[in-house]
């Protein structure tokens, strides 16, 4: 996931940019004592919609408006934005208000392989982290490198720290076993999701025990042809977690959907998992409806199973929403305004309707980092968010479809 | 296991076949599914795709499960058959069945008659099928009294059977049953060019006595279709030169490839031979492994071809739901591509009909594939190997200086010669598989000779018991 292939695809829905709803609308959406104008004594940034505390959330336009001023201002925007700022077209920091108006900017994730990533550091950070901001930044990152060359992003330290609060409340609404050590099962190195887990545990007082694996080497040897190469480094994996899950009183497990499939293969396994896992959460790849409700009904019936749709590309991940059925569809709802979706039919750019399937925008906005409208190459049915989210939720992500076998033409077979 | 979504009848929304998967729980409705289609693009069935998960588990139930004992399943197979030809089975009568078979794969309905008639015959008879390859020096069971004092038993190789199906002709699946009459549990992968008639078969093994855990049928998307096969002990596996390459070293694979039959005539005048000839090429709509691809004579190859491009250019272009219909059908798309890779692989031989494409079009939707006749000038021409789901030939030359090199790669070969010589080559040549000497057609069978060797040479093997 997080991943796509070049495509540039504007998206506009005049009927919800600001420019169409006009400003009048588009106003009584804020919440007027976090407003902050621009030229206010306050220095751009560490207004309340960037830089609250982490248990508030922004409304919409305080969000985007404080986030344009702070990314396009030569004083803290990053040099990436600051350089491409001329060649858009607009002003940002007159034009873009809600989150449709981002469907204004040019998908530029492809520029996150080549350019330095030294170049994604708002400015502003420089002032707090002198020389030169490197310091507030957590990591670099890197998408999975499914298509093409990885892009590179950065994780900065108050994001870290946000999505952490985040990810806390989340995982407290879905019943995460509290006094429980976790087994993370999920790439580290460059991918953010093995580090996100580590500190997620770190931060909720418990032991995280670790396993590592390098997807892009599966990738290689499945593209190689090499399947049964891909194979033994899966059971390479699952041998590593069976030590840990016979040896070690764990909780919660994080893993990849292929990864679970294999460990509950083994039987004995399957009933360590069953018997002693409170929580197993899958993230990382797509786990297909048919095998989700398998997991929750016949393989895995005592521990709660939940789903997390993420992305380096938004620096987080989207839970799946707390209630569903194993017959329900699988919706993930985003961290919004933060982080928001959009499903689009790829061809037109325009939005489905609810319940039929499209491509998934993603824009991510913050004080750390900016990257509005970038064409996911997974596709998802778009739902209804729940009330006060902005943007769409997601259900059922899946790579696009391949059904049938490769066409054949000769021979009688 | 579990039974997947609610699921309607057997045909369920839109009046769509529900094909379901048949799991060791029971029918499962998934959740993805795939809509096949007849020739003219309308929705005829609903096939219900498992996952891998849904596979390795299934498998798992197939492999822990106890087979029936040897006499309860030949009497289950011999009503199964029964049930598959004269009953409604899953809620389709067998006319409903035939048809929709004939509509969806575009085979010619009196094709899809007969192989239900085969497929009856094979049921009834497999065990005694089965049994052709117990060699000679060994009995069947260890209780058998010549084991007392050391004899060889005939035992299985493994315990679970997967069969990626192929959906070419119904009547492929004549031969995994005997699978089940050796004590295999069996996993089908239905073809989704034609997922009816193992789906039919399945649920008239079920129905008569083989519980959900000796006989599962798995639809899966091709991402899935290696799981059976690395699941299971042993796999059946049809495809072409690409699947050859892919599982041709794996030991546990019996893989089903090109047919590529030929037909000689060394020495014989083929003025006296043209209703074997023309049989061979165009028999069973020609979609079949043994229908003739190429023939070879020593005699006036343009002469033969121009007789053959007469005789088989009076077949008529009909919808295959015609009683009087020979020719296969194919979606109009898909025929078209066929037409343009035969036409662009013949470039450089000689037509003599079908030069002009092969396609023609019939009323309900979809398209007739017309016989070609297309001769090459020398015997080893690569188009000889070319083996397309239609009656299409290739007719070359051939001398005795050619040696046996340009028939080799044979599933049948049909040798019209007197010379024992040449024959005893053929017979002796491991790519040869079946060699059928005088005025036989090369879709000659009989259930108890080998089709493609017997199926029980890959499935089972000897071992001593010596007790008493």
């Amino acid at each position: 996931m997080g991943t796509r292939q070049a495509d540039s695809t504007r998206t506009t829905d005049p009927a919800r940019t600001s420019a169409g709803r006009g400003r009048a609308t588009r106003s009584s959406t804020r919440a007027a004592p976090a407003r902050t104008g621009r030229g206010a004594a306050r220095a751009p940034g560490n207004e309340a919609a960037l830089a609250g505390p982490l248990d508030q959330v922004p409304a919409e336009s305080d969000l985007i408006e404080a986030a344009m001023r702070w990314h396009f201002d030569p004083r803290t925007g990053s040099p990436f934005w600051l350089e491409l700022a001329p060649s858009l077209g607009f002003d940002p920091r007159e034009d873009i208000h809600i989150v449709d108006d981002l469907a204004r900017f040019p998908n530029v994730v492809d520029r996150l392989r080549d350019i330095p990533a030294a170049a994604l550091i708002p400015r502003g950070y420089a002032l707090e982290h002198p020389p030169d901001g490197a310091a507030a930044v957590f990591g670099v990152f890197d998408s999975g490198g499914t298509t093409g060359p990885p892009k590179h992003m950065l994780l900065m330290t108050d994001w870290l720290e946000r999505m952490l609060a985040r990810n806390e409340r989340e995982s407290a609404e879905r019943g995460y076993p509290v006094a429980a050590d976790w087994l993370a099962v999920a790439p580290s190195g460059p991918h953010m999701f093995g580090t996100f887990i580590r500190e997620l545990a770190h931060r909720q007082g418990r032991l995280a025990y670790t396993i590592d694996l390098d997807p892009r080497w599966v990738k290689k040897c499945l593209a190689a042809g090499r399947r049964e190469l891909a194979d033994e480094y899966a059971d390479h994996l699952v041998a590593q977690a069976r030590t840990v899950l016979e040896s070690q009183d764990i909780g919660v497990l994080v893993t990849t959907p292929p990864l679970l499939e294999r460990m509950v293969r083994d039987e004995r396994l399957r009933r360590i998992i069953d018997e002693r896992i409170g929580m197993v959460e899958w993230s990382g790849a797509h786990l297909d409806p048919d095998t989700r409700a398998l997991l929750r009904t016949e393989v895995l019936p005592r521990p709660r199973l939940f789903g997390r749709y993420g992305s380096t590309m938004i620096l987080s991940g989207a839970p799946e929403r707390i209630g569903l059925s194993p017959d329900d569809p699988c919706v993930f709802d985003p961290f919004s305004p933060y982080v928001t979706f959009r499903v689009v039919d790829p061809e037109t750019g325009e939005r489905v309707p609810y319940g039929s399937r499209g491509r998934v925008v993603m824009n991510h906005v913050s004080r750390s980092a900016f990257l509005p409208n970038n064409l996911e190459r997974d596709e998802a049915t778009r739902i209804e968010p729940p009330p006060g989210q902005v943007g769409d939720s997601v259900a059922d992500v899946s790579p696009v479809a391949v059904f049938g076998d490769a066409e054949v033409i000769e021979g009688v077979y | 296991m579990a039974t997947g979504s609610p699921r309607p009848g057997p045909r369920g929304e839109a009046g769509l076949i529900a094909v379901d998967a048949l799991g060791p729980g029971g029918p499962y409705h998934s959740r993805t599914r795939l809509t096949i289609t007849d020739l003219g693009g309308t929705a005829v069935a609903e096939l219900s795709l498992v996952p891998s998960l849904y596979v390795h588990r299934a498998i798992g139930a197939l492999r822990a499960a106890e087979p029936l004992p040897a006499a309860e399943r030949l009497a289950a197979l011999a009503r199964a058959g029964e049930m598959f030809a004269t009953e409604p089975v899953g809620g389709l009568a067998v006319d409903d069945y035939e048809r929709a078979v004939c509509r969806i794969s575009g085979m010619p309905i009196s094709v899809v008659r007969h192989a239900t008639r085969t497929t009856r015959r094979a049921l009834v008879d497999a065990g005694r099928d089965a049994r052709q390859a117990l060699p000679t020096g060994s009995v069947a069971d260890w209780h058998d009294p010549a084991t007392v004092g050391g004899r060889a038993v005939w035992t299985r190789r493994g315990e679970v059977f997967g069969v990626h199906a192929a959906g070419n002709h119904p009547g492929v699946h004549a031969l995994w049953p005997q699978a089940l009459a050796l004590g295999y549990r069996v996993a089908v992968r239905p073809s989704r060019r034609e997922p009816l008639t193992p789906f039919r078969l399945v649920s008239a093994l079920r129905a008569a006595g083989f519980a959900d855990d000796q006989v599962v049928l798995l639809p899966t998307d091709h991402t899935v279709a290696d799981e059976i096969i690395k699941a299971a002990d042993l796999s059946l596996v049809y495809g072409g030169d690409d699947v050859v390459r892919k599982y041709g070293d794996d030991p546990t694979v019996l893989v089903q490839g090109p047919g590529r039959s030929k037909i000689l005539l060394a020495g014989e005048d083929w003025h006296h031979h043209l209703d074997t000839l023309v049989d061979s090429i165009g028999d069973e709509g020609g979609t079949a492994c043994v229908n003739a691809t190429a023939v070879l004579t020593d005699t006036d190859p343009t002469g033969l071809a121009d007789v053959l491009a007469e005789r088989l250019g009076a077949i008529p272009s009909l919808p295959p739901e015609d009683d009087r219909a020979v020719l296969p059908c194919q979606p109009s798309d898909q025929a078209a591509r066929l037409e343009r890779y035969l036409l662009d692989h013949a470039a450089g031989t000689t037509p003599h009909l079908g030069g002009d494409g092969i396609t023609d079009p019939v009323p309900g939707g979809g398209a007739a594939l017309r016989p070609a006749v297309f001769e090459v000038d020398r015997p080893d021409a690569t188009q000889t190997g070319i083996e397309l789901g239609f009656p299409c030939v290739w007719v070359a030359p051939w001398s005795p200086a050619d040696g046996t090199g340009p028939l080799r790669d044979s599933l049948v070969l049909t040798a019209l010669t007197h010379d024992e010589a040449l024959v005893d080559r053929l017979v002796d040549d491991p790519t040869i598989r079946n060699v059928y000497v005088g005025d036989h057609p090369t879709y000659w069978m009989r259930s108890d000779t080998p089709h493609d060797g017997y199926l029980g040479e890959f499935l089972m093997r000897t071992k001593t018991v010596l007790r008493g």
